[in-house]
């Protein structure tokens, strides 16, 4: 496991100094496109703002009004079952949907249970390698003219639901 | 979708409060969430400003176009016909190397741009079998460096920041993996399109 560790501590560093020599030895002045696409990144972020707001207020008062221990408690059983923590409840139900809606519910865990309790390190893995399924598929067949998507919603989603699990199996090796 | 998602957890929390009696602490949480919100953006803001730059600097060198080059052997087994036919390679290899970059807001149009071009010149409403394919390798986004992630771990003071990498590349690996395969296997039964 410490191979992995040390792996993981290099990957960032490298991607920054590759970018450093670009800049470095560039015929371009890449800098300006650096500051170019920086500024991009930026307003991204700025701009998720009343989204994240409208998301934060509802995820939280979910969480305040006792309906999100409700449910957790509810379904605890079945997600001991499949070896799942049943904290990440609301990340599973958001995140085949929307973006930002379950980057809302992943901070909300995070702040609930630690980012480096159990429940924390399958959210993270989980938000990190899956993707807004539901939002992908309608999405990237509206331009086109195809109405019948075939089996492209089932098998998406079952990737995803074996995502989850496998999420929750690999960080157990992993990190317990 | 995001509005309704809104509307619900508001509607839910308002009602479960008032049979629990909750209504004091949702109060509070209103107020607490919208805070977060703000502390979650400012959060997020170093690290994409750092990462758009990072990334348009790839770009306008050419790195990028070249681990487009790099994936075209791998690409030509999971896009069999479009490769074969010579129909949207280049889209395809764009959109799938924009994804392995985590470059979401970049990836969308590149795909978008792929299946029209490999709808080009059909007379018909069904998605074809590599069509699906990319649809569903979009859905398990597999992401070399999860900066988002990493980033809001380390905000929170996490120990464990970037070693979620490793098993982030094992789990999206194995689900591109599994999903590409039922893509060919179910595919192939229902008919080649």
């Amino acid at each position: 496991m410490e191979i992995i560790e040390k792996i993981s501590y290099f990957v960032l560093p490298c991607v920054v100094i590759f970018v450093g020599f670009i800049i470095f030895f560039g015929k371009r002045d890449y800098f300006s496109s650096f500051s170019s696409g920086a500024w991009n990144g930026a307003k991204a972020s700025v701009k998720l703002l009343p989204t994240m707001c409208a998301l934060i207020v509802g995820v939280s008062m979910f969480t305040a009004s006792g309906a999100s221990d409700f449910f957790t408690k509810l379904l605890s059983p079945v997600f001991d079952f499949i070896g799942v923590p049943s904290e990440i409840f609301s990340l599973i139900l958001t995140r085949p949907i929307s973006g930002s809606a379950s980057l809302a519910t992943f901070k909300e865990i995070l702040d609930a249970c630690g980012a480096d309790s159990f429940a924390g390190l399958c959210a993270s893995v989980i938000m990190a390698s899956s993707d807004t399924v539901i939002y992908v598929i309608c999405v990237y067949f509206s331009t086109s003219n195809i109405k019948k998507t075939r089996h492209a919603m089932p098998i998406a989603l079952f990737v995803s639901f074996f995502c989850v699990i496998l999420s929750c199996i690999v960080t157990r090796i992993i990190f317990e | 979708m995001i509005g309704k998602c809104f509307s619900f957890l508001c509607i839910f929390s308002f009602i479960f409060a008032c049979l629990t009696g909750n209504m004091k602490a949702l109060s509070d949480g209103i107020l607490a969430g919208a805070s977060k919100s703000v502390e979650l953006v400012i959060s997020l803001v170093g690290i994409m400003t750092l990462w758009g730059g990072i990334m348009e600097v790839l770009k306008s060198s050419g790195i990028i176009s070249r681990l487009a080059r790099l994936l075209t052997p791998i690409l030509k087994l999971i896009f069999p016909r479009s490769f074969k036919d010579k129909k949207a390679t280049e889209e395809i290899t764009a959109c799938i190397s924009a994804n392995l970059l985590g470059l979401s807001n970049a990836t969308t149009p590149l795909a978008l741009n792929a299946i029209e071009k490999m709808n080009k010149g059909r007379n018909s409403d069904k998605a074809t079998n590599d069509m699906i394919t990319l649809a569903v390798l979009g859905c398990a986004s597999f992401n070399l460096i999860p900066t988002t992630v990493i980033a809001l771990r380390a905000i929170q003071g996490a120990s464990i920041t970037y070693e979620i990498i490793v098993p982030v590349w094992i789990c999206s690996g194995l689900c591109s993996l599994i999903g590409v395969i039922l893509c060919r296997l179910i595919g192939k039964f229902s008919g080649d399109y």
